[in-house]
């Protein structure tokens, strides 16, 4: 069979990609229009923006570390390792709303470690337990993204470590320089274009996703999808507009931070 | 994996073009025979909030009761918020689908049933073509008005509820039977109540007893939205809500953001009072173990909110014949009392039971209640249900004055 052109194998993908993600944006533009006013003005905005930016930048920042030590260990090899990474394969495969349900059992007031610490008298009673759930810090939501992100961070440190081998790290540790400056001036910048790239994508998600906060989070401080959630779902079909603006401005802001990472791993 | 793959696209080739019945004004010029066969081996999607195992447990049983009797397929959609229903059919009208929407039957009422009517999103005028709508009294204000808005046609009673609030007698003995005792009650066991923040549906329906409370009773907030009497007594209800909260669960630093989360909270000992719009349900929570069995509901002696719930058809419902036929059902003697059975549902029948023949009234006066439900006579009195712009205020009300200052 001959080769087809790039562009010909390219399409399928290019199509659905320009009907249904293009579409679904054009859409969203149009009807925001006459929302973006009442959506600036939206008193709960400035909060649920700050609040999601510091529950993607935060479980962003603890994925990278949790992950790029995970992939060093697991190239390091010695037992465990083909554990290590069939794991983190399969976290990956876990929904977000299945792994936020089950830290909901786990570490909520009303959870299992709650009530096991309850039982075993460590505390008072399961409403004595620290909250992590609903909490006004999102403990909870960035839990979960620092678990669900940190996997996909080792599997792309991975890939980006695969092929290189130790060489340079050797040559460096031959050469007097300590594990620490080793890593820290060989190990990190071979990984930071891979790094960041990963960050981008988990950044975006944990900014934009809406079903994580909803199980996970509080009534006071919203999350910028949740705000926009019930807007769109309000009895007031004149709060629709306003809905849309701000699922618009929420795919601006990612975008954008998404682009200065992905920019800095050039 | 391929045969079953054909033997699926075959079946939706082979079934019958007269499925179709998106056109109403058609379906109603025929008798109710010639409706029954074009519903037959048809299918209906019925979106409604899938929040409670008695609910949907109960509409499988429709469901299975429709494909024995009638061929047709029940696809029960659960919701979070009855308003997702409300955006599918809006965004299919604005779409142009007028004819193949996706929600054939929607459980509703209060502002999401204005707001269908007000987009001109449903189908009216078949109650009378339905034969159980004989033993519905369609003119009983109660029956007549979804919270101020009159149903004209438009939508099929389903069920009545009146709200109350839940206590484990064993745990609490002695709880709040008023909202200022309430007050009292939180401010002398802080720590131990809360309520959901708005906009969740019970958790807007407590506000609404508190925004009562501070306007000395329901009179004043009858009729039309009021921005003069709403501005005179928001601040006073916003004053009581804001000085108990300190004394809520977690200092009410936060809210549960759904009422299924506060049944968790209580069945967990966390707070210890629950409040619910359906009372059967506490009996059913302890049927099932969530709640213990000493738990109780009751009313308040200044009187809880009350209201009817309906099932409507969207207009653009591709399947008209097949939902008459299961609202017919929904409305039939056998179903309701069936639903009456607190193993069941345990929900009020929205059909008069002295309309029925006497085998009938007796299976209803002898349908046993569950020690966790209230008496309706012990419920206090029905306070009326308030229009819709009134609600949408308090809710939003709440959120700036309350959830977030």
């Amino acid at each position: 069979m001959r080769a087809l052109p790039p562009a010909l194998l390219l399409a399928p993908a290019l199509v659905v990609l320009a009907v249904l993600f293009g579409g679904g944006l054009v859409l969203t533009l149009a009807g925001s229009l006459g929302g973006w006013a009442p959506a600036l003005a939206q008193a709960r905005l400035p909060g649920a923006v700050l609040f999601s930016l510091w529950i993607a930048g935060a479980s962003t920042a603890l994925a990278l570390a949790l992950g790029c030590a995970a992939a060093l260990l697991i190239r390091a090899g010695g037992r465990g390792t083909g554990l290590a990474r069939a794991l983190c394969q399969l976290v990956l495969t876990v929904p977000h709303a299945v792994g936020a349900v089950g830290l909901l059992y786990l570490v909520s007031q009303s959870g299992l470690l709650a009530r096991g610490a309850a039982a075993l008298g460590l505390i008072g009673g399961p409403a004595d337990f620290p909250a992590l759930t609903q909490d006004p810090l999102g403990l909870g939501i960035i839990l979960h993204y620092t678990w669900k992100e940190a996997p996909f961070v080792a599997l792309f440190a991975l890939a980006a470590l695969q092929g290189r081998g130790p060489g340079l790290e050797e040559a460096a540790r031959s050469l007097g320089a300590s594990p620490l400056r080793s890593f820290w001036h060989v190990t990190l910048p071979l990984l930071r274009p891979a790094l960041l790239r990963a960050g981008a994508i988990a950044f975006a998600f944990a900014f934009g996703a809406w079903e994580v906060p909803q199980l996970l989070g509080g009534s006071r401080l919203l999350a910028l999808p949740l705000l926009v959630w019930q807007r769109f779902t309000a009895a007031d079909l004149a709060a629709r507009p306003e809905a849309l603006a701000l699922a618009a401005l929420t795919a601006l802001i990612s975008a954008g931070v998404a682009a200065l990472l992905l920019r800095a791993a050039r | 994996m391929r045969h079953a793959a054909f033997a699926t696209i075959a079946a939706v080739l082979a079934a019958p073009a007269g499925a179709d019945t998106a056109d109403g004004a058609a379906l109603l010029a025929q008798d109710w025979e010639a409706v029954v066969d074009q519903a037959r081996g048809g299918e209906v999607n019925f979106y409604l909030w899938g929040g409670a195992e008695t609910s949907n447990g109960y509409v499988d049983w429709i469901g299975e009761r429709l494909a024995a009797d009638y061929d047709i397929t029940l696809n029960r959609v659960p919701l979070t918020d009855t308003t997702e229903a409300v955006n599918i059919v809006l965004a299919e009208q604005q779409a142009g689908q007028d004819e193949s929407g996706a929600v054939d039957l929607v459980w509703i009422n209060g502002e999401n049933f204005r707001t269908l009517r007000q987009g001109d999103l449903l189908w009216c005028g078949y109650t009378e073509a339905l034969p159980n709508g004989a033993y519905v009294d369609w003119e009983a204000p109660a029956i007549a008005n979804d919270f101020g808005v009159p149903i004209e046609g438009c939508e099929v009673p389903w069920s009545r509820v009146q709200f109350a609030f839940a206590h484990d007698s064993a745990r609490t003995p002695q709880p709040p039977r008023s909202i200022p005792a309430l007050i009292d009650w939180v401010e002398a066991n802080p720590g131990r109540f809360t309520y959901p923040a708005p906009p969740d549906f019970t958790g807007e329906a407590f506000v609404r007893h508190v925004f009562y409370h501070a306007a000395g009773g329901p009179e004043a907030l009858m009729g039309p939205f009021d921005q003069e009497v709403f501005d005179e007594v928001a601040p006073k209800a916003w004053e009581i809500l804001n000085a108990m909260e300190p004394d809520l669960w977690r200092e009410g630093a936060t809210y549960p953001t759904s009422i299924t989360q506060l049944q968790g909270m209580v069945a967990n000992s966390e707070v210890d009072l629950y409040f619910t719009y359906d009372p059967a349900e506490v009996g059913a929570a302890a049927a099932n173990g969530t709640f213990p069995e000493t738990m109780r509901s009751y009313g308040l002696t200044g009187g809880t909110l009350a209201n009817t719930n309906y099932v409507a058809v969207p207009y653009n419902s591709p399947h008209k014949a097949a939902a008459l036929v299961t609202l017919n059902m929904l409305l039939s003697p056998e179903a309701q009392l069936e639903k009456a059975q607190p193993q069941v549902w345990g929900a009020a029948p929205a059909i008069e039971v002295e309309r029925l023949e006497p085998a009938m009234q007796e299976a209803f006066a002898e349908t046993p209640r569950p020690a966790q439900v209230v008496a309706p006579e012990d419920q206090g009195p029905q306070l009326p249900e308030l229009q819709p712009a009134w609600i949408e205020a308090i809710a939003e009300g709440w959120i700036d004055n309350v959830g977030t200052r």
